[in-house]
């Protein structure tokens, strides 16, 4: 155990992180109040605003960029941050005249150093961001005279509170976990599922028709997902026997060079196919293309968002990014080790403490970043599927692919016969794991995907023939 | 597939889709009775975009309508001038005293420039189809495509939208100088570009579920309810007025006409959204054969001195003034469709009537048919695979 831990234990309790860090800065073991409200403050909040937001709000240009780049457009890249910077150095040379502003302005944009930064950022359209936020701000709080003032307003809250809450037992790295419970996994679903009702307030109390079916779609179709989102993660569970997030990441430990050797989505193809799964699912939980019933913008106007404007907006679409994330890191901690790097986690976990912490936290978000872009790179490319298609995907084809996934883990669970004793992480002690062998994995890999690949040519010979003047328009032959 | 309600509570809901609805493709109104996300009821509601472009025919001089007709359908105004010239050159040809004929140079380039709008057309068509299904990205790659052929259109004639090109006995302008090869060379990066966006979104599964086995009109259905143009032949009607009852110099072209054959394979029907969609997209194709076939055979200028206006154009200002007295229907194949011109003239200026019969107008009257017992989702996705332009339902 590390020293870190040996001073948690006599803490108040909080979480290792907030303990750690109360005794750290009051300088004894048994901190003080003020001591652990700073830690918990500084542990329980800095992610979320120092990590979440930025990245949910960098977001919406981000979508705007690929998008831009997908469609052969150019995307914002005329709007930098001239304009805040000015705003800035008005507030704080306020004592001086204003020519003697821009004078100091015109020389601090002419640094060799900002110069190239503001050039990039313009054309990124990074101001866009604070263009768009000043609007959002501006913006007339209307609220339609058929709505229900109470439910229309506290909708976006709630929404806000479903994506945001989750990320508490997300660990984000070895010492920054805001909340270790044994029942993490749970806890997170749990808690996004309070976006349903978000939604569903939404379109409800909206008084208008587009959003009442917006909101009833959602909640069909975030009800519905639920279950494979559930299914994925308990396969997660049945193989590491744990609920705890943080366990289940420190588990995927990996010693030797190819740490990603250790990951959960490489022990078996039914935890990798519960990994897809999850993403999938996860995709209809954020109501992102194909599965954006509930927006559904050529349909339902704006679905469930219809009568929403400025602030209140943008509390919609801040959740949805931040859900996007808290999928991604989902996703990254129950089947890509967590917050582990790929290749070399040994060294990293040499670290010392802060630098370790950041190059965890660092790598986290990386796993998040990639399932952020590679969503919105779906958004771009595909149409959206229909309300019944949606549906019969849930239950027709997902639940039932969890159901054999999670058979097929118990499976091979059973036919590994026993346990290695695993590999203590850091401080968290060593978690058993089924043992397969090399034999073993490869029975276990080999006849899963064998099936698989006979079962897609199966069904391609049966339904895959494209109409010949299909394959001709696609540059094939006629 | 459309899936029937089981459990029909009674309840519906009103909805009115338009006349500002992001799918309705302008300022159409329909307004659905739903039961749940069950169409029941459909009524198109129309004249929101009436411009009483009719009443303006008999009001004008016969070539100052030219103009006009841009406007009854401006995402294909090339067909809609060439459609309402030929109407009026075959009044004119009713007595041998005003009989125009239109120069071979100027057929060529009617014929060049109608196809080319219809590529431009029918990729707007596609492209807010896959945009009505949730794909956005398909609409902006086939609307970087149009604006190729709008850049070739604005050196030809100035305009980007509603050219007012094709005149009576011939059209404005002779082709500029390097045309054929700005032609040629659009055409050539068009094809690749075309195999991109079907492999984008032509063959996508969702997009194929989507459309297949939706709002499925029979062939006897679309002869009966008057479909024409891509929604008659998405429901297997081999039927083409370019090669059937053919206009210029249509008859040499040998134009091939696509029908629909239950394309997207499963849950396909004939005469299904997919199928409606594919036509255009094969009828796409078949226009830029048809491109080159006309460049390959268009006539080079004629010399000054033989014929003073160029060789694109016959000199009608003298007989349009005192056409003959008479009345003529002319049906031409505009990317939307048969687009029928019915004019009657008493020997003056002025027409005295003008009446324009267009497809969308045929295709709008078969939604209510169509629509019930479709998805709310599918109502856009009906509409645009019927490809409606309102100005053309109203005019």
């Amino acid at each position: 155990m590390t020293p870190a831990s040996q001073q948690a234990t006599s803490g108040a309790g909080l979480g290792h992180a907030v303990d750690a860090l109360a005794a750290w800065l009051s300088g004894t073991p048994e901190p003080g109040w003020f001591a652990t409200l700073v830690a918990i403050l500084v542990v329980w909040i800095a992610p979320m605003l120092a990590v979440v937001f930025p990245i949910a709000a960098l977001g919406q240009i981000a979508e705007r960029k690929i998008a831009a780049a997908i469609q052969r457009r150019h995307g914002p890249n005329s709007v930098g941050l001239e304009g805040p910077l000015r705003l800035l150095f008005r507030a704080l040379l306020f004592f001086l005249p204003r020519a003697a502003q821009d004078k100091a302005l015109a020389r601090f944009c002419a640094l060799p150093v900002v110069r190239p930064v503001l050039h990039m950022a313009r054309r990124l359209g990074l101001g866009q961001l604070v263009a768009d936020g000043v609007k959002m701000l501006g913006k007339e709080d209307i609220v339609p005279a058929g709505a229900d003032g109470l439910v229309f307003r506290l909708a976006p809250y709630l929404a806000l509170i479903g994506s945001f809450l989750p990320f508490c037992v997300v660990p984000f790295s070895h010492h920054v976990v805001m909340l270790e419970t044994p029942v993490g996994a749970l806890f997170a679903i749990a808690a996004a599922g309070i976006t349903v009702m978000a939604l569903k307030m939404a379109g409800w109390g909206s008084g208008n028709k587009w959003s009442l079916l917006g909101g009833m779609r959602a909640v069909a179709q975030l009800v519905s997902y639920e279950i494979p989102v559930g299914l994925a993660v308990a396969g997660v569970v049945l193989w590491s026997g744990t609920l705890d997030l943080h366990a289940i990441a420190g588990q995927q430990y990996h010693p030797g060079f190819f740490s990603l050797l250790g990951w959960n989505a490489l022990q078996s193809p039914f935890l990798l196919l519960l990994g897809a799964i999850l993403f999938f699912a996860g995709l209809a939980e954020c109501q992102r293309t194909p599965f954006d019933m509930a927006e559904a913008e050529s349909e339902l106007v704006s679905g469930f968002n219809t009568e929403y404007s400025g602030l209140r907006w943008g509390m919609f679409a801040m959740a949805e990014y931040t859900e996007m994330l808290l999928i991604g890191a989902l996703v990254a901690t129950l089947f890509l080790g967590g917050y582990q790097s790929p290749i070399g986690e040994e060294w990293i976990m040499a670290l010392p403490v802060v630098l370790e912490t950041l190059v965890h936290g660092a790598i986290l978000v990386a796993k998040m970043l990639a399932t952020f872009l590679f969503m919105m790179w779906i958004r771009w490319t595909l149409p959206r599927l229909r309300v019944d298609q949606v549906m019969r995907l849930c239950w027709l084809q997902l639940v039932p692919l969890c159901l054999l996934a999670l058979f097929g883990i118990a499976l091979t669970m059973l036919a590994a016969g026993g346990t290695t004793p695993g590999v203590a992480y850091g401080r968290l002690p060593a978690r058993p794991r089924p043992d397969l062998g090399v034999l073993g994995h490869l029975v276990a890999w080999g006849v899963p995907l064998l099936l698989g690949v006979l079962i897609v040519r199966a069904a391609r010979r049966k339904h895959g023939q494209m109409h010949p003047a299909l394959r001709q328009l696609t540059g094939g032959g006629a | 597939m459309t899936i029937e309600a089981t459990t029909p509570s009674g309840e519906r809901m009103t909805l009115n889709m338009g006349p500002h609805h992001p799918a309705t493709h302008g300022v159409l109104r329909i307004v659905v009775e739903t039961d749940g996300e069950v169409v029941e009821t459909c009524t198109p509601d129309h004249g929101y975009l009436h411009r009483s472009i009719e009443k303006i025919g008999e009001c004008v001089e016969w070539p100052l309508f030219v103009p006009y007709t841009d406007r009854v359908d401006y995402v294909c105004a090339m067909n809609a001038n060439l459609a309402y010239c030929i109407a009026a050159e075959q009044l004119l040809n009713t007595s041998p005293t005003t009989a125009v004929t239109v120069p071979q140079r100027a057929e060529c380039i009617r014929v060049l420039v109608a196809e080319l709008n219809r590529i431009s057309s029918h990729l707007i068509a596609v492209g807010a189809m896959a945009m009505d299904v949730g794909a956005y990205t398909p609409f902006l790659h086939g609307i970087a495509q149009r604006e190729h052929v709008n850049d070739i259109f604005e050196r030809l004639c100035g305009q980007r939208l509603t050219y007012n090109y094709v005149t009576i006995g011939g059209v404005a302008f002779d082709l500029y100088e390097n045309a054929a090869e700005q032609i040629t060379a659009f055409l050539d990066a068009f094809e690749p570009e075309m195999v991109r966006f079907n492999k984008l979104i032509t063959t996508n599964t969702i997009f194929r579920d989507r459309c297949a086995g939706v709002a499925v009109v029979s062939r006897d259905e679309a002869i009966a309810w008057g479909l024409v143009g891509p929604n008659l032949r998405g429901s297997g009607v081999d039927f083409d007025l370019r090669r059937d009852e053919p206009y210029g110099i249509y008859g040499k072209l040998g134009v091939r006409v696509p029908v629909g054959q239950a394309f997207a394979g499963r849950h396909g029907v004939v005469g299904d959204c997919y199928d409606r969609y594919l036509v255009r997209l094969l009828e796409i194709q078949e226009s830029v054969r048809l491109c080159r076939e006309v460049l390959k055979i268009l006539p080079p200028p004629a010399a000054k001195a033989a014929d003073p206006v160029g060789g694109w154009q016959a000199d009608v200002t003298k007989v349009i003034k005192r056409p003959p007295k008479g009345e003529v229907h002319c049906r031409t194949e505009a990317p939307r469709g048969e687009m029928g011109y019915f004019l009657v003239s008493d020997g003056t200026k002025v027409p005295w009537r003008v009446r324009v019969r267009t497809g969308s107008f045929s295709a709008a009257g078969i939604f209510h048919k169509v629509m019930r017992g479709a998805f709310l989702a599918d109502v856009v996705a009906i509409i645009g695979s019927f490809d409606v332009v309102v100005p053309e339902i109203d005019r």
